[in-house]
């Protein structure tokens, strides 16, 4: 296990934040943020607690190990989710790889018929393991999927941040989202996503950032993060526990192979 | 007490009439100030508290599965067949633009292009909206229809058998209004020759639409009932004044009690909304007091000398009769449905308005008339005969003289009506209260005819424990109850979880139909749901089973809006699972509209009825205490019980349901029907009482107050048979139902109650006669 230091970020990141602020276009500072909140290190490696809680406060609660490893030449990133929780889907896993500009690769492994099914991409903004996160929110928009407008530069908390609106070019899952992108960490700490009817519908916020280090590199990341539904009341809050970068998980985890024997080194 | 109250008021503004037209003016226009403050509701869901358990159910169960109380459809219908890409771009295109309307609940729209399909493409599983771009080559369109066909969780729901129909399901806001969005749909839909029909159902239309039409149809008819009547009084009398008399103490009555209440706060209802015509109705009593008063000033040529005497003759019977009025609609406030008791109270309290005016502007209008114009009217009066009509004259000798008979046919007509009455079917069903016609009509018509159905109901199945609907044999019995389920003809869809589990069996197993059933292990179920759960839309799985996978929910489309479609439903499901009980401990229950709809139909309607009832019981007692004898009371509520039960069994024998606008118009005849015989049978005693000639009195009785009853009557029944030409069911209902109402009240007591007291004189004029 890493170890983990809580710095506080406007200090860290001051220097950065700086030299950052020379004029960068809105589709830059996207970039950025992509970088910093999807793409992290090498790979990295996490338990997620995920809850669902309905609009009547009822509760699902999902546990898995979460790997993620880039692969160089471009944005290229293979996912592998392997389920603790609930206990009667235990070892059910799902494997991902993700290309841009290109529909993802997925399957899926169902332990009770010892099967497994490659998944045909359902377009991406469908909705992650029954949650508020579409896919894309897990794994990331490309990026000239939108076109991006700064709005403003505002504080968000503690935090300066960069106001960013993103309006897809093809008909997606919403209309326009608005970005809160932190000038330090870079990360996105509060996204509104607005319905065909320009209603907020979907809010994501970072609510707890953490700097985790790797050897000598810190990565902001958001530890704790919520998508709620403002319309249908129905949430989800993710807790990351245990967050690791750059630990060298070999590729050849993300293979359909790996999926049915999962190996238990990497998932504990 | 009360004779010298009535002789002093009476009085008072006979000599200062000028001062009462204006202090009642000032009143009027006091209560007036309230009426801009108006606010309606129109929803009968709301004549149920929402403390009712039925409604706190209903709402939990929304909340717990993500369903919509209120749902629009949309239906095409497109003979060459739906699928087709000129009609497919046209469902994309819709669908967006329903989607952009304030008020729809965007997530939630299911069409073509929102629904899930599951299929297996190439090996993969794939979890996908049914359409995505609209493609022109026959071969994918082929294969469309082959996914849309072969699929049981789309068939009958999006398309119908032979690919003719299809729908757009449009939830809406509980605060939306569904007519708007309807019409905003309306403008919406494609133009063009491609042959696609389309249809709008739904509850919230009916409702929302009614709602409106109710409002414009009250305004436009209220008036025009006004004028009829206006225009019959003219006729009966000549004069200027009494019209004028006779809608000033309608208006007035309308006025004080419409103004009472939005004073107070209370929206006007479904109910309420009414009570315009209702207190219309009503006022015609005064009626009573100008047939008197020509007839008086006929005898005694003297303005002053007649206006008192009239009131003093008329006097009690016109306090009687608006008393009993008064009480049986009060007795509505027994009831516990809140609007009712508005009606109910509102009414009551417009009914004493009446009773007040009669003593007060009424005099004084009448003696401010022109004495020249009121002789000529009494002179037209007399030479129609100065004992009052002569054909009512003979009428009522004939059946003095043939009481025997009279009562047995009367006997004889209670009988068959009994037959009716228990025929009665206690039924509401909105979408009736459009004309068959109607464009609401024929587009549920239409939709039930190709699709599963526009109403919907649900059956809530929560097991034991927790994680049991991942328990095959619980899934079974889900299973083979939505097949029971579907053997009733107007259950025409039904889908839950236990669908879905063994959509996904089939398609895991390379679409293999073997697979097509519920799987033997609860892991495998547990992991075939949570696979489902990662790909397809959250509101999927979430519509058909909650969160900690303990309940169930089965949907239930259904092809009929009849309140007692649920309770068919219902008691097969009680019946098969008597035979093939679900899992120990497992509960059932219903929700949905369709069962809230049967439980309305229970509590408000039965309600009205038991209201009524008491209301019925209440009359009597005013009138055994009024006339101090219980078998006087009995004579005089003869007339009343006489035409309810004939009314009521008439709607039983022609087989009209006992709907929401029968049950109102119950509440009217409660009201009219006794003042005929309450002024027949007083006026009747005080001629007996100086004439003591029996047959002769029964005879004048008939002739004299029967005239202003007759009139009173006519009146009424013109007015109420002006709504015949509305456009929607109810109030034709009301405007024949009316008419008949009183006409047959007013000749049966013209007619019964001659040949009854004259076969009761023994026991009823006891000690009267010396």
């Amino acid at each position: 296990m890493s170890t983990r230091i809580v710095i506080a970020l406007i200090a860290a990141f001051c220097p950065l934040a700086i030299h950052a602020q020379e004029k960068l276009t809105a589709a830059e500072i996207v970039d950025k943020a992509q970088a910093a909140f999807y793409s992290p290190g090498s790979d990295t490696k996490a338990r997620v607690v995920m809850d669902l809680i309905n609009a009547d406060g009822k509760k699902r609660t999902r546990v898995l190990t979460m790997l993620r490893k880039n692969f160089p030449g471009g944005r290229e990133q293979r996912y592998f989710l392997y389920f603790h929780e609930p206990g009667d889907v235990r070892r059910t896993a799902f494997l991902v790889w993700k290309y841009p500009e290109k529909d993802d690769d997925r399957w899926i492994f169902i332990p009770a018929v010892n099967m497994t099914r490659r998944i045909a991409a359902r377009d991406s903004r469908s909705s992650f393991v029954g949650s508020d996160f579409s896919y894309e929110d897990i794994s990331g928009r490309d990026l000239g999927a939108d076109s991006h407008t700064l709005l403003r530069e505002e504080k968000l908390g503690d935090f300066a941040c960069y106001v960013v609106q993103s309006t897809p070019k093809a008909a997606a899952e919403f209309s326009r989202k608005l970005s809160w992108i932190a000038k330090t960490s870079w990360l996105p700490l509060k996204e509104e996503y607005y319905d065909a009817q320009n209603q907020l519908a979907r809010v994501f916020t970072a609510d707890k950032i953490e700097a985790i280090g790797a050897g000598e590199k810190t990565y902001p990341t958001a530890v704790k993060r919520t998508m709620k539904n403002v319309q249908s009341g129905h949430r989800t809050e993710v807790v990351f526990e245990s967050v690791s970068y750059d630990v060298g998980i070999p590729a050849d985890i993300f293979t359909e192979r790996s999926l049915q024997q999962a190996p238990e080194k990497w998932m504990r | 007490m009360r004779d010298r109250l009535i002789h002093g008021l009476t009085s008072f503004s006979v000599d200062h009439p000028r001062l009462v037209i204006g202090l009642t003016l000032a009143i009027t226009l006091a209560f007036g100030l309230q009426l801009p403050k108006m606010t309606t509701d129109t929803d009968p869901k709301h004549m149920l508290p929402i403390t009712s358990p039925v409604r706190q159910y209903n709402d939990q169960v929304e909340r717990e599965f993500g369903l919509h109380a209120d749902n629009l459809v949309v239906g095409i219908v497109n003979e060459r067949g739906v699928v087709n890409s000129e009609t497919l771009s046209h469902i994309a295109e819709l669908t967006q633009r329903i989607q952009k309307i304030p008020g729809v609940v965007v997530r939630d729209v299911t069409s073509f292009t929102t629904i899930d399909n599951v299929t297996v493409e190439g090996g993969s599983l794939a979890v996908r909206p049914l359409l995505g771009e609209v493609s022109t080559s026959g071969e994918e369109l082929a294969a469309l229809r082959r996914a849309l066909l072969e699929n049981p969780l789309l068939r009958n729901r999006v398309i119908s058998e032979d690919t003719k129909a299809t729908a757009i399901y449009v939830p809406i806001e509980p605060s939306a209004n569904g007519r708007e969005i309807a019409d905003r749909i309306r403008q919406m839909l494609p133009k063009g020759d491609s042959g696609d029909q389309y249809f709008l159902a739904g509850d919230p239309i009916a409702r929302d639409t009614f709602g409106y039409e109710m409002f414009q149809q009250m305004a436009l008819f209220s008036p025009v009932a006004g004028m009829v009547m206006c225009l019959a009084l003219w006729f009966m009398f000549r004069s200027f004044a009494v019209v004028v008399a006779n809608m000033a103490v309608a208006m007035i009555s309308i006025v004080w009690a419409m103004g009472l209440f939005i004073g107070l706060g209370f929206p006007v209802h479904i109910m309420s909304s009414m009570s315009p015509v209702f207190l219309m109705a009503i006022a015609t009593d005064s009626v009573h007091i100008f047939n008197e008063f020509y007839f008086r000033y006929g005898e005694v040529k003297n303005k002053r000398r007649a206006v008192l005497e009239t009131m003093t003759a008329v006097g009690r019977p016109v306090v009687l009769s608006d008393l009993t009025t008064a009480a049986g609609f009060a007795a509505l406030a027994t009831g516990s449905i809140v609007p009712v008791r508005v009606f109910g109270l509102l009414v009551g309290f417009g009914t004493l308005v009446i009773l007040l005016m009669s003593f007060t502007l009424v005099p004084a209008i009448l003696i401010l008339m022109r004495e020249d114009r009121i002789a000529a009217a009494a002179q037209r009066e007399r030479s129609q005969g100065a004992g009052g009509s002569p054909l009512l004259a003979k009428l009522a000798s004939l059946c003095v003289r043939h009481a025997k008979p009279v009562a047995l046919a009367g006997c004889a007509l209670l009988v068959v009506a009994g037959v009716g009455l228990t025929r009665v079917r206690v039924n509401n069903n909105m979408v009736h209260w459009f004309k068959p016609d109607s464009e609401i009509r024929s587009a549920d018509r239409v939709l039930n005819d190709h699709l599963g159905g526009t109403s919907i109901g649900y059956v809530v199945i929560r097991g034991s424990e927790e994680n049991a609907m991942h328990e095959p044999r619980m899934l079974r019995s889900i299973e083979s109850l939505q097949r029971e389920l579907e053997k009733d003809p107007v259950v025409g869809k039904t889908h839950s979880v236990a669908d879905f589990v063994k959509r996904i069996n089939r398609v895991l197993h390379n679409d293999d139909p073997a697979f097509e059933r519920v799987p033997d292990s609860a892991t495998e179920i547990a992991q075939y749901l949570f696979l489902f759960s990662m790909s397809a839309k959250p509101s999927d799985l979430n519509n058909v089973v909650d969160y900690p996978f303990q309940s169930a929910n089965i949907a239930i489309q259904l092809k009929s809006w009849d309140a007692g479609v649920m309770r068919g439903v219902l008691d097969r499901a009680h019946a098969h699972l008597a035979a093939n009980p679900l899992p120990g401990g497992t509960t059932l229950r219903p929700a949905g509209i369709a069962y809230f709809n049967l439980v309305w139909n229970d509590e408000v309607l039965w309600g009205m009825v038991t209201s009524f009832l008491s209301g019925l019981v209440l009359v009597l007692i005013l009138l055994v205490l009024e006339t101090r004898s219980l078998r006087w009371g009995l004579v005089c509520f003869v007339p009343l019980f006489f035409t309810i039960a004939v009314i009521y069994g008439m709607v039983g024998l022609v087989g009209k349901d006992f709907d929401m606008p029968v049950a109102v118009l119950s509440t009217l005849s409660l009201g009219l029907a006794i003042d005929f015989a309450v002024h027949f049978v007083v006026r009747f005693q005080q001629y007996y009482a100086t004439h003591s000639e029996l047959d002769d009195s029964l005879v004048w009785a008939a002739a004299r107050p029967g005239k202003g009853i007759l009139r009173n009557a006519v009146l009424f029944a013109l007015g109420f048979a002006v709504m015949g030409f509305a456009h929607l069911t109810p109030y034709i209902t009301v405007g024949v139902l009316m008419a008949a109402i009183m006409l047959l009240s007013s000749i049966s007591t013209i007619v019964l109650l001659p040949a009854l007291i004259r076969i009761f004189d023994k026991r009823l004029l006891k000690g009267r006669t010396t």
